[in-house]
């Protein structure tokens, strides 16, 4: 980023000293943002099998592990000879040959953790697994960049760990109307305009009077503005994700002033019949992000926008003996958008005669090369003030 | 102890007391206080529920007709909605209150989901049966319960196959937390586990040519181990301890530990793994009393919906309502997100789940209508927003004569002690100063609407 812009930034960050941290947090207005990039976060949960979502179709030690899940080579859509793409992918097939989809493999941390909690957490806050931290990711970009809570915002009820800053949170919304609504026939603004800031403290009060006044300063603009673009009818029906992807693509279509947004799929922890399951799981995915993509394509966002898919861990080489696979490690990591500098492969494929003691697939790329990356070169701020550390990067967009 | 320390104890072993209670334990001592919540909760009373529905789908029917399954399933998932009401109804209304509380607390802990409503009342009760026991006893009871059987796929272990769903958790949920065994641990813990299963009762079956009898190594000890003997393994590692102790310190005291006083607990709870101990242990200390716990936990959505209707008789004359208000509050029990359950604290709250909180006191007791409907059932309930300008209120009914005479002779200032824990900010002291004095039912909801009451 460019040097001025982060030192007006960090003054404006100690001029509000005197205030508790919290509720300086959004009160310094910066009027304008860095660019008008925006960051689409999908995360698989549960941990998705990468070994069947890319397949090794002519690796014996693959077929030989996985009996009676593997899949056969006629099975999959030919990327190359050596490599198939699980059926349910057609339009990420298309992507590919368009050169819209850059492939990250063997994406991990070192000493990983196969707990989908623990794993995910750290996925969320840019952790050691050593040392997990309190923060979000996100969040930390918002503590640094975000002016308004609504600067990042998770398509739920709940606000994921990812989006929760040390001073700023994002927001938590699946539907801005029916929030602006709600707001208006509470006591919300009675209650704020007598509590005394001064004397409020940080911990679980203080979060409470701080979720109320972002919850205010989001709700009227969210649905004020989101209202210039109309929710498309273009989107596959009864799918989470789906439904997520298309609030996502009103409010970019609006133009609306949010930089990152996350949504999730659940369903991919297939100890058991994983076929049918991820069969399932991935088609939903890949049809809600065609639509989403064809929705940006149609308003002209697309070129500002970048999509991140990845998943807490992958899942064991060998399947177990229920039809399904345990928890693993390293994964893909899917990035899709037109402004991808390297598409296709970015990296090899797993190498599965070099696995580690477990059994499970050794990591290559650390995730936080890509948050790095994504910071730096997408979102244009200090990668190293988010992430605590620097990481190498790589060369995607 | 004070009026504030004596409601600090029972809006954590309990759901809050009404002021006219607080007064009648005003009087006595500490000791007899934490005996008497003791006392109150000795009798194991199960929860009841009406399964004879079951009696036109018997196992010979089930057998080999798909449709009847089916058909089982969706009825199954209605009477799992009234277990629901059931179990709130209970906890609305109960003596036995520690009993009841822990058991929130256990259902937490070993988390378990199951739409065979016969199987997770029969869970349900377990976790009741062994609220206050032994951790011990209530471990091996839960590894052969057909709900969590199913849940953690353990009816899938197999001699030979191997499923490591059931052992991972139960080192990093239920017992060690993560870091604190090896992948090896897994893997000897499941073979010991292979072969549990369950009938079509949902009594505990162990099948004999699925277990694996073989020789394991295990936290350094060698033999060959089954399930049992694993658990007995695992409790003498001290991490043990610590993990509970360190979990009930979290719900029962506060999110932020004090390590030394977490090693007095430790210490405790290790010498013989008995809950009641540990729970006397904790209540009777004073640091359990000390200002930087009192307050400073923001309630659970159940916490919450509870503690209004033991405080004030507000009844809800359809069971749907409760269901709709657990789902947009986001505590649904019987139906926990997933297997770490909810992870409480700040993660109750967002900006819809805030709204609704602050709004809620008004929605009961003014009936003051609401945005939301649900839509859809257990499986695949749905939050959809009232497109009509005619909204939705809750169907309750407030008896406020009976309110009138709990309240009478209160001050309002009285009131506000006993519904509010935590340190009120001066700006929203003055805003109360102007209420006036009497405990009407205009200032109980003011006052119940402050985020200050969503903390306990």
């Amino acid at each position: 980023m460019e040097r001025r812009k982060f030192i007006k930034n960090s003054a404006l960050a100690t001029s509000l000293a005197l205030v508790p941290n919290f509720l300086k947090a959004f009160e310094g207005y910066i009027p304008d943002t860095f660019n008008n990039k925006k960051l689409v976060i999908i995360h698989l949960k549960g941990g998705n099998d990468g070994l069947n979502t890319i397949v090794p179709v002519t690796n014996d030690i693959y077929y030989n592990l996985r009996p009676k899940i593997a899949l056969k080579k006629n099975q999959t859509i030919k990327i190359t000879n050596e490599i198939g793409l699980h059926k349910s992918l057609m339009p990420l097939k298309r992507f590919y040959d368009q050169g819209e989809l850059s492939i990250i493999n063997n994406v991990g941390y070192p000493n990983p953790s196969r707990s989908h909690f623990t794993s995910t957490d750290i996925w969320n806050t840019a952790s050691d697994h050593k040392n997990i931290l309190n923060s979000g990711w996100i969040g930390r970009y918002l503590d640094n960049y975000g002016h308004k809570p609504y600067n990042a915002i998770h398509i739920d009820e709940h606000l994921s760990l990812a989006l929760r800053g040390t001073k700023k949170n994002g927001i938590a919304t699946k539907n801005a109307k029916q929030l602006f609504k709600s707001l208006q026939e509470s006591d919300f603004n009675i209650i704020l305009s007598h509590y005394d800031k001064n004397h409020l403290s940080e911990h679980n009060l203080g979060y409470l009077y701080q979720t109320m006044i972002d919850c205010k300063s989001s709700a009227r603009y969210l649905y004020e503005n989101s209202l210039s673009s109309k929710l498309s009818d273009n989107y596959p029906k009864k799918s989470t994700l789906s439904n997520q992807l298309r609030v996502v693509g009103q409010l970019i279509n609006s133009r609306i002033d949010t930089t990152v947004f996350y949504t999730s799929l659940s369903g991919f922890d297939t100890h058991a019949s994983q076929v049918k399951k991820q069969e399932n799981l991935l088609k939903k995915y890949s049809e809600a992000v065609q639509s989403f993509v064809y929705d940006l394509k149609k308003n002209n966002t697309y070129k500002d926008t970048l999509i991140l898919t990845f998943s807490e861990f992958g899942r064991r080489v060998k399947q177990n003996f229920s039809d399904g696979t345990d928890h693993g490690t390293a994964n893909q990591v899917f990035l899709i958008g037109n402004n991808l500098k390297k598409q296709g492969f970015y990296n090899k494929i797993p190498d599965l005669k070099n696995l580690d003691d477990n059994g499970d697939l050794i990591y290559e790329i650390d995730f936080r090369q890509i948050y790095a990356t994504i910071l730096d070169k997408w979102l244009n701020v200090n990668d190293e003030l988010i992430l605590n550390r620097s990481f190498s990067q790589l060369d995607f967009i | 102890m004070g009026n504030k320390e004596i409601l600090h104890l029972y809006w954590r072993a309990g759901f809050g007391l009404q002021p006219k209670q607080l007064q009648e334990l005003a009087i006595k001592n500490k000791q007899e206080i934490i005996d008497d919540l003791f006392e109150k909760s000795k009798p194991i009373i199960p929860l009841e529920k009406d399964l004879s529905y079951l009696k036109n789908y018997p196992k010979s029917i089930l057998k080999d007709n798909r449709e009847k399954r089916i058909e089982l399933a969706r009825k199954n998932a209605d009477e799992t909605k009234k277990l629901n009401i059931i179990w709130l109804k209970r906890l609305a209304k109960t003596d036995n209150i520690l009993r009841e509380r822990m058991t929130l607390f256990w259902a937490n802990h070993f988390v378990c989901r199951d739409m065979a409503t016969k199987f997770i009342l029969k869970y349900n009760n377990v976790l009741r049966t062994h609220a206050l026991g032994n951790f011990r006893d209530f471990l091996k009871a839960i590894t052969r319960e057909a709900s969590m059987i199913k849940y953690l796929n353990l009816n899938l272990n197999k001699k030979d196959n191997p499923n490591e769903n059931f052992a991972r958790e139960l080192l990093e949920l239920f017992t060690l937390g993560e870091g604190n065994y090896t992948e090896d641990d897994i893997k000897e813990c499941s073979r010991a586990f292979t072969g549990y299963n369950h009938n079509f009762e949902g009594e505990f079956i162990l099948r004999r040519f699925q277990h694996d009898y073989g020789h394991k190594s295990f936290f350094g000890e060698e033999g060959n181990f089954n399930g049992d003997d694993v658990i007995d393994i695992i409790l003498k590692q001290k991490q043990c301890a610590r993990h509970i102790c360190k979990k009930i310190y979290r719900y029962f005291i506060n999110e932020k530990i004090n390590e030394s006083y977490l090693e007095e607990l430790v210490s405790v709870f290790y010498k013989n793994y008995e809950i009641e101990e540990l729970m006397r242990y904790i209540f009777s200390t004073d640091w359990f009393y000390g200002k930087e716990n009192i307050g400073v936990k923001i309630k659970s959505p159940v916490e919450l919906i509870i503690g209004i209707q033991r405080l004030i008789p507000v009844y809800f004359t359809k069971d749907e309502e409760l269901l709709r208000l657990q789902r947009l509050l986001d505590q649904y029990l019987l139906d926990p997100p997933n297997v770490a359950g909810w992870k409480g604290g700040k993660d109750w709250i967002t900006s819809n789940s805030l709204v609704l909180r602050i709004k809620l006191p008004s929605m009961m007791l003014e009936e003051e209508s609401y945005s939301y409907k649900t839509k859809g059932n257990f499986r695949n309930f749905r939050i959809v927003p009232v497109k009509n300008k005619y909204q939705q209120k809750l169907s309750v009914y407030v008896d406020w004569k009976v309110y009138k005479k709990r309240m009478k002779k209160l001050t309002l200032s009285e009131l506000k002690s006993a519904l509010i824990l935590c340190e009120i900010n001066d700006g929203t002291k003055r805003y109360i100063s102007k209420f006036g004095r009497r405990p009407s039912k205009k200032n109980l909801v003011n006052l119940m609407s402050l985020p200050e009451y969503q903390m306990c």
